[in-house]
């Protein structure tokens, strides 16, 4: 017998059962494997070993699953209480938003208007305007991000 | 004859893509009471992998409380992140992954080094997934009868290779899934489970002799 044939038998035993071999390639193992006891023992100790990881049994611990269930349950109850209070932070972000963007002529002409009228210039009532833009959004933001990272604490300390 | 064949062979086909076509339909099923964080579903779905979930985070973390921890914790996350789930693939390859990376971000909190740098023999890293001098998960839940033979020398086995074996044997997985669940290249997962295999074999004629 060929001794480069043993090295291939080995490679398709292992490789059978991790991620298939080809037909030809199941004949030409079966058809090795009744010829070569060797050969043949090996499979057997792998399909052995393989059986023996399969049928080994863990035992749970009592009532694992029941307080796990309590848990959850506990932890989603919180979760539907804190809903409203984020879809009224979200209704209160877009609300502002579509305000901002339809009184946005009006408040431009307020503040060129008072700034005119005190006497500053013409770049300190428009910083003026973009914050008095972007302050709301700014808040929404860092409540989200606030949020958010209070849950990522929570989440990572496990009890 | 040609017909015939056909006919027998298309049967298997048609019966494997209508399988996979209820599989998908289920884990969308699955995905759409994830995002709902139906009560019912949950406790379901609990009942239905406690034993898988608690098995595999036992070969993690090597301790019977933090797998149990872990396992709460794994159910927690999968309620505030159930949206994620989008049923592509199984359920169970994204729970495992929920449940190693809680194990991970752990460990990583503990200021220990990443559980993939802490068992990837390939990197030469240490080997043991707990401290060294501790009982490994399996010797410590075998009966004394089963800390003999076939089962004594699946212990012997690096638990980076037993989690492969673990993820393709005991659960099942795909190789594309397991690749998911430790986020590694699927080269790497095969070559894990082709050293795995050699390792089994090898602690059992150790065992043997």
């Amino acid at each position: 017998m060929n001794e480069n044939v043993h090295p291939r038998a080995e490679k398709l035993i292992a490789q059978e059962r991790v991620e298939g071999i080809s037909q030809s390639d199941r004949y030409w193992l079966a058809a090795h494997l009744r010829e070569c006891p060797n050969c043949a023992q090996m499979a057997q100790q792998t399909n052995e070993a393989l059986r023996a990881l399969r049928g080994m049994a863990i035992p749970l611990p009592r009532g694992l699953a029941a307080r796990t269930q309590f848990r959850v349950q506990l932890r989603a109850q919180e979760l539907r209480e804190r809903e409203p209070k984020r879809r009224l932070l979200w209704v209160m972000c877009a609300m502002s938003w579509a305000l901002g963007i339809a009184t946005a002529p009006y408040v431009w002409r307020a503040f060129e208007w008072a700034g005119e009228r005190i006497g500053v210039p013409r770049l300190v009532w428009e910083m003026g305007f973009g914050l008095w833009w972007t302050i709301p959004a700014l808040i929404a933001a860092a409540v989200v991000l606030m949020e958010n990272l209070r849950l990522a604490h929570e989440n990572n300390q496990p009890e | 004859m040609s017909a015939t064949f056909t006919t027998l062979t298309a049967a298997p086909s048609r019966s494997i893509l209508l399988f996979s076509i209820q599989m998908a339909e289920d884990n969308k099923a699955l995905a759409q009471g994830l995002k709902r964080r139906d009560p019912d579903l949950l406790d379901h779905l609990i009942e239905q992998y406690q034993y898988r979930l608690f098995r595999y985070l036992l070969y993690l973390t090597s301790s019977r409380e933090r797998a149990e921890d872990f396992f709460q914790e794994t159910w927690i996350r999968v309620l505030e992140r159930g949206h994620q789930y989008d049923g592509k693939y199984k359920f169970e390859a994204w729970l495992f992954r929920i449940a190693r990376n809680l194990v991970i971000d752990w460990q990583r909190q503990k200021k220990m080094q990443s559980l993939d740098a802490l068992t990837d023999p390939e990197e030469g890293a240490p080997i043991e997934f707990a401290a060294q001098n501790q009982p490994s998960p399996l010797h410590l839940v075998l009966t004394a009868e089963e800390k003999t033979g076939v089962h004594a020398s699946l212990d012997r086995i690096p638990p980076v290779y037993r989690e492969v074996l673990v993820l393709r044997f005991q659960e099942e997985l795909g190789l594309e899934e397991i690749a998911g669940v430790l986020a590694a290249p699927l080269s790497t997962v095969k070559s894990r489970l082709y050293r795995g295999l050699e390792a089994l074999r090898g602690a059992m004629q150790g065992g043997a002799a």
